[in-house]
């Protein structure tokens, strides 16, 4: 399989006041085509930092980011506002869609920025998007009249509208029940499998990890090592619950 | 428009829809202001309508074919000889003319048993003047009594400071051209409404009784008032006759943008005899006057630039509000491939719609408003009366000015909502995304 993503010696530094914070310290990381991939660690350890680097909303202080085989520094706001659009799917944590939009339109939104189909078309594409997440029967509904589960299956349904090569998704199932995030994990991996489209997508729950084909294990800005689903989960339970989560989120 | 673009306008208006108490505020701050806008325009138009039909009702045409005969170099009259000739070249070189008057013009003392006063007397032929009997509202007597050789006609506010009624009689003292002074007795006929300032000292008798009291011939007149079908051609007409009366031989006066009463002095300073004529229009004759028009220009001005500025930092405070609670959003759709532009675009998309939606309703209260008031025949106290040459409240908004203000507003709103959005447009995806707030 070929490299979609490839990060070499990448550090972030943000300035707090007079205090330089180093979020990344010489982080390398290949993601292949088609990948499943798991990044864990625990709160404060870079994950996001990674993912948003990938995701080409932020820039590396230094070290290279290179995405679908383009080297991200050398790129214009433009260019990169292009690379996310046609390139990129992204799903947040806390859904992160239009209020004022329909469900409908939410997923649309990408389609009407790329302007490459036509009204039928992007109709066409839309419908069969929900349906895959089941939600089909919810076109004009708004967010705010859909669970946190269905939010959460409309935002994959509009990062996956465009035909991205990459889905990042900043731990998409920590505002969701058990049931409804394993539910959630279900579909972005048959959605993986059917596609092929690569996802990459940050945890800190070792019951999320378990989806993945492979996890990368990240803590102190630095990648730890690359691990099985099988040794991320055993690692886990060695270092016991993270101690940053409140109690309840570690009950969970 | 795209299907994008579409998409920004729809979510400009659900996002003033969603937040529709502060969309509410401030909308109706700006269509107060349109409104308000509206009815100062439609009062600057009732004005200078007013004024118009007041002026070229009282004191002069739209053009007018006036002119000085001076005996000596020193004694100048507000007087025009041979003027049936003048009238035969004006009917032949204006076709845009409606009809023309020709009306006496002096200057004298009216006094009654108990009071006098100047003013100036206009020599009318009732018979002959269709716009008088439009605007002169007669509040005692008739204007028909003009007829007779030795009537007058007064306003109220001069019978009341005169002490006179219909009947009376009251004697005018002026000096003839000739340097003498001459007295006629006149019978006042009618009183008419005061019309503004303009009529405080104009006053009308029959045009033989003025010729006697100033012993002049038929052929003599003070001015031709010529009335037009189309004032846009008021200049055009103007330039027109100057060029033609030059051409058939007449003296003329050098252009002097005053009315005639301004002009005595410097008539007899100037070193000739004889007639010269002076073409000139009714704004002009009506100069002493504009500035009431260009005072209330510049202060409406400033009330609307006040206004504007405290709805522009309402408009900036409400948008900077709307960015920050929205500020996620704007990571989000940046993220997923929104270019900066688009951004600016959507946020100056919810300025304009509520600029679009405050003003179109506020012109419309506005125009209601002013017809409204006009129906209403509010009566103006007299110090008003003076600035609105009229008894009553004139608003008049026409299409032209209520489509500028509404226009102007929306584009001011426009500009103003730009500055935010820019900023706003501005932000980094990551910065965006990580506002918490």
């Amino acid at each position: 399989m070929s490299a979609i993503v490839t990060i070499t010696d990448v550090v972030k530094e943000y300035s707090l006041g007079a205090t330089v914070v180093q979020a990344l310290r010489g982080v390398s990381l290949t993601v292949d085509k088609g990948e499943f991939i798991s990044i864990a660690g625990p709160s404060g350890s870079g994950k996001t930092t990674l993912l948003n680097l990938i995701g080409c909303v932020d820039t590396a202080t230094r070290g290279v980011v290179e995405v679908a085989g383009k080297n991200t520094a050398n790129m214009s706001e433009r260019e990169l506002t292009n690379l996310r659009l046609n390139t990129i799917g992204f799903i947040f944590q806390s859904f992160n869609l239009v209020s004022v939009l329909t469900v409908f339109q939410n997923v649309e939104f990408p389609l009407l920025l790329q302007n490459k189909l036509n009204a039928k078309e992007r109709k066409e594409r839309v419908e069969s998007l929900l349906e895959q997440v089941g939600l089909l029967t919810h076109l004009k509904h708004r967010p705010n009249e859909l669970s946190g589960g269905q939010r959460q299956r409309v935002a994959i349904a509009r990062a996956l509208v465009t035909d991205p090569l990459i889905v990042l998704a900043d731990e998409p199932t920590a505002n969701l029940d058990s049931e409804t995030g394993q539910a959630i994990l279900d579909l972005m991996r048959s959605l993986n499998q059917k596609k092929g489209t690569t996802f990459i997508f940050s945890t800190h729950d070792h019951r999320v990890m378990r989806y993945a084909n492979a996890v990368v294990r990240i803590a102190d800005g630095k990648v730890k090592g690359r691990e099985s689903p099988q040794e991320a989960v055993a690692h886990e339970m060695e270092l016991g619950p993270d101690p940053t989560l409140s109690t309840e989120v570690r009950a969970s | 428009m795209t299907f994008f673009g579409r998409m920004l306008w729809v979510i400009a208006f659900r996002s003033l829809l969603q937040h529709r108490v502060r969309t509410l505020i401030l909308g109706a701050a700006i269509a107060g202001v349109t409104a308000l806008l509206v009815t100062l325009t439609g009062a600057f138009v009732g004005i200078r309508t007013t004024l118009l039909l007041s002026a070229t009702t009282l004191m002069s045409g739209h053009v007018n074919v006036a002119g000085f005969y001076k005996a000596s170099a020193s004694a100048g009259a507000p007087v025009v000889t041979n003027y049936k000739k003048l009238r035969a070249i004006i009917d032949r070189e204006v076709p845009e003319l409606d009809y023309v008057v020709q009306r006496g013009r002096g200057w004298a003392k009216l006094v009654s048993e108990s009071s006098s006063q100047q003013a100036g007397i206009g020599g009318i032929d009732i018979t002959n003047e269709p716009g008088f009997r439009q605007v002169v509202q007669v509040k005692e007597g008739s204007l028909d009594g003009l007829t007779k050789p030795n009537a007058m006609l007064i306003f109220e506010a001069q019978a009341k400071k005169l002490g006179v009624n219909v009947g009376d009689t009251m004697t005018i003292v002026a000096p003839t051209f000739r340097g003498t002074s001459n007295t006629v007795d006149v019978i006042v006929v009618a009183i008419a409404a005061d019309i503004g300032m303009l009529s405080s000292w104009n006053t009308f008798m029959n045009d033989q009784g003025l010729r006697q009291l100033y012993q002049l011939n038929d052929e003599s007149t003070g001015a031709l008032q010529l009335y037009l079908k189309d004032l846009d051609q008021v200049k055009p007409v103007q330039e027109r006759l100057r060029k033609v009366l030059a051409a058939e031989g007449f003296e003329l006066m050098d252009p002097d943008p005053r009315p005639y009463f301004a002009k005595f002095d410097s008539v007899n300073r100037e070193n000739w005899t004889g007639q010269k004529l002076d073409v000139t229009n009714w704004e002009e004759e009506t100069s002493f006057v504009q500035w009431i028009v260009t005072a209330l220009t510049a202060l409406a001005t400033i009330v609307i630039i006040v206004l504007m500025a405290i709805i522009g930092v309402g408009i900036m405070n409400v948008m900077w509000i709307s960015i920050r609670e929205r500020t996620r959003e704007i990571g989000t759709l940046r993220a997923v491939g929104m270019q900066r532009d688009a951004v600016l675009a959507m946020f100056v998309a919810e300025g304009t719609l509520l600029g679009v939606m405050s003003t179109s309703v506020g012109g419309l209260l506005g125009v209601l408003g002013s017809l409204a008031l006009t129906r209403a025949r509010i009566a103006l106290p007299p110090s008003w009366q003076f600035v609105f040459f009229s008894e009553r409240l004139v608003i008049s908004p026409t299409v032209f000015w209520v489509l500028t203000s509404v226009g102007f507003i929306t584009v001011a709103i426009t500009l103003i909502s730009i500055i935010p959005s820019f900023l706003a447009a501005r932000l980094k995806p990551i910065t965006a995304m990580s506002h918490v707030g």
